[in-house]
């Protein structure tokens, strides 16, 4: 009987016409699909895009040089040089990200104990040429200045969680 | 005026008619490339290409743009003559075996009596095309979707060959006009249906279409014979594959749908001219092919010669002697 | 020999151990601030904390001498604990300012608060805030982060033998610090940046350049004195970021002087990093096969005799070598290493090295130091001689004296006289030191290059050679006849007998050859520490001088080819010490630019005039290095010779000898190029001259 079964299920291909039977209901059902330059989905405040350097309320810039963020990068996409500023401060002289290195695993973020390299909710940040994802440091700040509003707030709504 | 009735009129006429042909057809592969696009797209909960024109609607031509803006590479190792030859073939001999469909009753270019051998040795040839792209582009994964294709290609034509026997067993012409006016009373796809499956599908894998699309096998061949294509020369393989879609749907319709045939021989079904019943055929056989392409995934090659040889040629082979027990039986051969 | 019980495991140590080198011993590892191998024992930190049982409280360690019977626990729940509350108290004023810290990655406070410590702060208040002090421009204060551990102080008291910093105030308004605003006037003063556990002390030039995780160690020898001391080159990408000590106990302990540690920075300024040629008398950049077609066409046709070459101070034995082959091959007996003129050379090799060795000034009673200013020449022997010093009362005074410049020596010495008079007068036995040397069981005379430079250099060198003889300083097992050099290639040039050869001319000789015609090409190996000038002015009214080396520094200015060379810390080279030890730099950053190995250069040379040097690999080299002297066949090894005949006797002049030395801070290419070195010679020389005048 189960062969019999087996042998007619086969022959009259119940389970193709079954397939396509699914695949034809599913084309009268709504789209799922978002416009995406028009239309754009939802992000979580944790949201890994374009890298910015914050500053300080009164403008001083965050970052310190601790190099945490260069050393934990898996990708070694960060590169910084350090000096004592004129007031004797600990600064950067240089901070590099390698656009094309990174892999946006975040680390960068959490090893900065300023809060002052930060991962934005921006990934429209697509180039026409390579030589414009090599990000230093004045890129990085101008950045951090565009999404300023959205980088506290992204940061003041994960902070529970931290 | 000797001239003008005999040569140059008459030759003005073909190419006139010629091309009421073949720019139909290219316009059709163009939409029907859109078509599976949206398509497919709905039957995976998407919309398909929305953004040039409306509703997508110039997408095509944007492609087709695209395509004819950008470099021809040629690979330093290929053989450029064969090269640039195959995808000219297979789009050449995807518009020529156009030349033999009926459309109306009456509305086909050439009416020949052999039509129906005619249509299959050019479906035949089409494996040269891509036998020859795969061999001259002097790629590990053309060659491979070259020999891919040869076999698969050789495998479903014995099929093929008897399911068309098995139709000329029931009409008694190789005239494809002639069938298709020996289906006035029941399309054939009701008494051979077995026939009118096995066949459906080997012209699937006859286009190299999912699921056999194996030559060309996206995920283990990274395009298989087309690898090294790029802008008009794959544009004109794309364009032979579809015409060749379209072209196995005609071919279907022909022989088991009753080519121009309304389904209910009364009005208002009569009033619709012929050559759009052929065309509706035609679109819901293209439909199925999409629609097979948007559910299944694709076989693997054992699987799909095993299908081929073990299952559809003693098959098909049965049910000649089948029909034609019958036919003798009840003594219904055509006269 | 006590006998403990640590965490089960029962050791027998010295007497006077105390319970934390007893751990040592077997592998514990108990943390700690304040105690240092090396310092005196204060026991302030409290983070050595162990359990000793029968007592009511844990035992600091590092204080208490082990004892027969104790039984210690290192592990148990009261240790940690202790351990955990000392390391909280630590951290009550320490500032978490890890991340700008310069001792982030590499301090003891961060690695024991994660070793050792809570994972959290209980403490809500504010923390105490100190006012930065200026010690000086190598050293950077944050003195918020100081933990008192003290070890600052203890170091310059008793290592450096300098008495400036102190704590002042008591508790939490305890300070350390200068008194008064000023640098700290030690040549050893870096090592407080190493000293220090916390980041309160750190490098002043090294500020936020890099971290310790970015730096690569290359294990190498310093070459900016004679002593060779075993430094630690940590570099990054093509960088020399800084210099730091290397463990040798009989060459440096654990100490550098500061000119070792920051004269680095001078490797990145005024340096050759293309050959040069001189054209229409100026000097144009060229590419090597110019240069060497330069330097080969002023070769052809001269005779060996007109052809002359003078080693420098920080001539590797290898580079030394190739020259020295070459020179032969071109038949120049015209060879000297000796820049300053030192009559030294001749002779057996024990004349002209430091025969007791560094660590053997530990076991001498008596020292004579003749021409020389240790403290600057060579500040780790000074250190030595220092740390015997301090020893006094255990195993008997040592008694120092000063025939030569009269200067500050951080020790107790009796200055005897300025110059060679006076030697001769303790030669005579007329001197009372000389009864001194004779009732001392190890006596040592340390002859430095202030008294051998001089016309009379031979004769004061015969003297020195008496003297050690009469009075006891050559016996068995005991050779107490010491040369101190201040150049680092110096020995390894003599070894290699860089020196005239049969009929050759010496350094004046060249000179006068150079100036009347007679030597036309002088080929410069880094020699810049003579008067270039009486090479002649130009190549048509002087020699043709090639000069191959690093820096351009004083010859490369007079020079008509330059051959860019690498400099100690771009090449595997050898070098030996005063000792006589044989020792490796290693190459830690390539050369800049087109320079290139010294051999190297020589060696390629050699191929473009068609006298090819019979070595193309460093192993090569040393093979030919160990031919020449067997001595360089071995490593590290301090020689043990008799004392040989060497010396001329002859009268001496009455001048007062003055040691070589007269800028601490700068006596080389590579110190005379560095910024740092500049700013402590106005902070620190400059402020002492002053002060003098």
């Amino acid at each position: 009987m189960a062969f019999i079964d087996r042998t007619a299920r086969s022959l009259l291909l119940t389970e193709l016409l079954s397939g396509m039977a699914l695949t034809f209901k599913a084309m009268f059902k709504p789209k799922v699909t978002l416009n995406y330059p028009y239309e754009k989905g939802p992000l979580s405040p944790r949201f890994r895009g374009e890298h910015a350097l914050r500053r300080y309320p009164n403008g001083e810039e965050r970052c310190i040089a601790c190099k945490l963020c260069e050393a934990i990068c898996p990708a070694q996409a960060i590169t910084i040089e350090a000096e004592p500023r004129e007031d004797g401060s600990r600064r950067t002289t240089r901070y590099d990200i390698d656009m094309t290195k990174c892999i946006y695993c975040g680390f960068c973020q959490e090893a900065c104990p300023v809060d002052a390299i930060v991962e934005g909710p921006n990934f429209e940040f697509a180039t026409e040429t390579r030589e414009e994802l090599y990000y230093n440091k004045q890129k990085l700040l101008e950045n951090g200045d565009r999404w300023e509003a959205q980088l506290a707030a992204n940061i003041a709504a994960d902070a529970p969680y931290r | 005026m000797d001239f003008w009735s005999v040569y140059a009129w008459p030759t003005i006429l073909i190419v006139l008619s010629i091309l009421a042909i073949v720019v139909p057809i290219i316009l059709s592969v163009a939409y029907l490339t859109l078509a599976e696009r949206k398509i497919m797209g709905a039957m995976q909960l998407r919309q398909g290409p929305m953004v040039v024109g409306p509703f997508g609607l110039l997408q095509p031509i944007a492609d087709g743009v695209k395509l004819m803006a950008k470099e021809t590479i040629v690979p330093s190792g290929a053989n450029r003559v064969v090269f640039i030859v195959a995808p000219m073939l297979t789009f050449f001999l995807a518009l020529v075996a156009w030349a033999v469909i009926p459309f109306d009753d009456g509305w086909v270019l050439a009416d020949i009596n052999v039509g129906i051998l005619y249509l299959f040795a050019i479906s035949s040839l089409g494996v040269y095309g891509i036998v020859m792209a795969g061999w001259a582009s002097n790629s590990r994964y053309a060659f491979l979707g070259g020999l891919r294709s040869a076999a698969q290609m050789v495998s479903y034509e014995v099929s093929i060959g008897f399911i068309i026997i098995t139709v000329l067993l029931c009409v008694g012409s190789l005239n494809l006009s002639d069938i298709v006016r020996a289906q006035e009373d029941l399309w054939f796809f009701i008494p051979l249906f077995p026939m009118f499956v096995i066949f459906f599908v080997s012209t699937v894998a006859e286009t190299n279409r999912l699921p056999f699309d194996l030559p060309e096998g996206e995920s283990e061949l990274a395009g298989g014979f087309m690898v090294e294509y790029s802008a008009m020369t794959y544009a004109l393989f794309f364009l032979g594959e579809y015409a060749n879609m379209i072209l196995m749907s005609g071919m279907t319709t022909v022989l088991f749908l009753g080519g121009w045939l309304p389904p209910f021989d009364f009005a208002p079904f009569t009033w619709i001219p012929g050559v759009v019943w052929f065309a509706l055929k035609v679109a819901a056989c293209l439909f199925v092919f999409i629609w097979i392409r948007a559910t299944f995934p694709r076989y693997r090659y054992d699987q799909l010669m095993r299908l081929g040889w073990k299952v559809f040629l003693p098959l098909s082979l049965l049910w000649i002697v089948v029909t034609a027990g019958a036919l003798i039986a009840f003594d219904w051969l055509p006269e | 020999m006590p006998k403990l019980t640590i965490d089960g495991i029962e050791i027998e140590v010295e007497p006077g151990t105390s319970v934390l080198q007893a751990c040592e011993r077997l592998g514990i590892e108990i943390p700690r601030f304040c105690f240092h191998d090396r310092l005196s024992v204060p026991a302030n930190c409290r983070m050595c904390l162990v359990e000793l049982e029968r007592s009511p409280k844990p035992i600091a360690s590092c204080a208490n001498p082990a004892t027969d019977g104790m039984v210690i626990h290192t592990d148990s729940e009261l240790t940690k604990k202790a351990r955990k509350g000392v390391m909280e108290f630590l951290l009550i004023n320490h500032p978490l300012d890890c991340p700008i810290c310069d001792q982030g990655g590499e301090c003891d406070l961060q690695d024991q608060a994660v070793a050792y410590g809570l994972d959290h702060s209980r403490y809500q208040e504010n923390k105490r805030a100190v006012k930065e002090k200026y010690l000086g421009p190598l050293i950077k204060t944050f003195m918020t982060r100081c933990i008192h551990c003290t070890r600052c102080i203890r170091f310059a008291n008793e290592i450096a033998g300098v008495e400036e910093l102190g704590a002042t105030g008591r508790g939490e308004h305890m300070e350390i610090g200068t008194y008064i605003e000023s640098a700290i006037t030690s040549e050893l003063s870096g090592n407080l940046i190493d000293v220090c556990p916390v980041g309160a002390l750190t490098s002043k030039p090294y500020a936020f350049a890099a971290r310790p995780w970015e730096l690569k160690r290359t294990d190498s020898i310093d070459v900016m004195d004679a002593v060779g001391s075993s430094i630690r080159i940590d570099s990054r990408g093509g960088e020399v970021m800084r210099v730091l000590p290397r463990l040798h106990e009989d060459v440096n302990e654990e100490w550098i002087s500061d000119k070792t540690r920051f004269a680095c920075d001078g490797l990145k300024r005024q340096r050759l990093d293309r050959p040069y040629v001189r054209k229409d008398g100026r000097l144009q950049p060229a590419t090597w096969p110019e240069a060497f077609a330069a330097v080969a066409d002023r070769l052809s046709g001269l005779k060996g005799e007109e052809i002359a070459a003078i080693a420098g101070d920080l001539a590797d034995a290898e580079g030394l070598m190739a020259l020295k082959d070459l020179m032969a091959s071109l038949g120049s007996p015209n060879l000297d290493c000796r820049q300053d003129g030192a009559k030294i050379g001749e002779g057996p090799r024990s004349g002209y090295i430091f025969n007791t060795g560094i660590a053997g000034i530990e076991s001498a009673d008596a020292i004579l130091l003749v021409g020389t200013n240790p403290r600057w020449e060579a500040p780790m022997v000074n250190a030595r001689i220092r740390k015997r010093w301090l020893l006094g009362g255990q195993i008997g005074a040592l008694k120092v004296g000063v025939v030569g410049p009269d200067v500050d020596l951080t020790y107790r010495k009796e200055h005897l006289g300025a110059g060679p008079r006076t030697l001769e007068s303790i030669a005579q036995g007329k001197n009372a030191f000389a009864d001194v040397l004779k009732a001392a069981e190890h006596p040592m005379v340390i002859v430095g290059m202030g008294a051998l430079t001089r016309s009379d250099g031979a004769a004061v060198l015969a003297m020195a050679r008496s003297i050690s003889e009469t009075y006891g300083a050559v016996k068995e097992g005991w050779n107490g006849f010491n040369v101190l050099h201040t150049a680092a290639g110096r020995v390894g040039a003599l070894d290699l007998g860089f020196m005239p050869g049969e009929g050759g001319r010496d350094l004046p000789g060249i000179l006068d050859g150079a100036q009347s015609g007679a030597v036309k090409l002088v080929w410069l190996y880094g020699a810049d520490e003579f008067d270039v000038s009486q090479l002649g002015p130009d190549a048509d009214n002087g020699a043709f001088v090639v000069y191959q080396g690093h820096h351009g520094d004083r010859a490369a200015h007079r020079a008509d080819v330059i051959l860019p060379g690498a400099a100690y810390t771009e090449k595997n080279a050898t070098y030996v010490n005063t000792e006589g030890r044989v020792q490796r730099a290693r190459m830690a950053v390539f050369p800049p630019g087109d320079a290139r190995e010294d051999w190297r250069i020589i060696r390629a040379f050699s191929e473009t005039i068609g006298r090819k040097l019979p070595y193309d690999s460093l192993t090569q080299v040393r093979n030919r290095l160990a031919e020449v002297n067997p001595v360089f066949g071995t490593l590290d090894r301090l020689p043990e010779e008799g004392l040989g005949d060497f010396g001329e006797a002859g009268k001496v002049g009455s001048a007062g000898f003055v040691s070589p030395v007269d800028n601490f801070y700068m006596t080389d290419p590579i110190s005379r190029a560095s910024i740092t070195m500049a700013k402590c010679m106005d902070e620190i020389v400059g402020r002492a001259s002053a002060a003098a005048e």
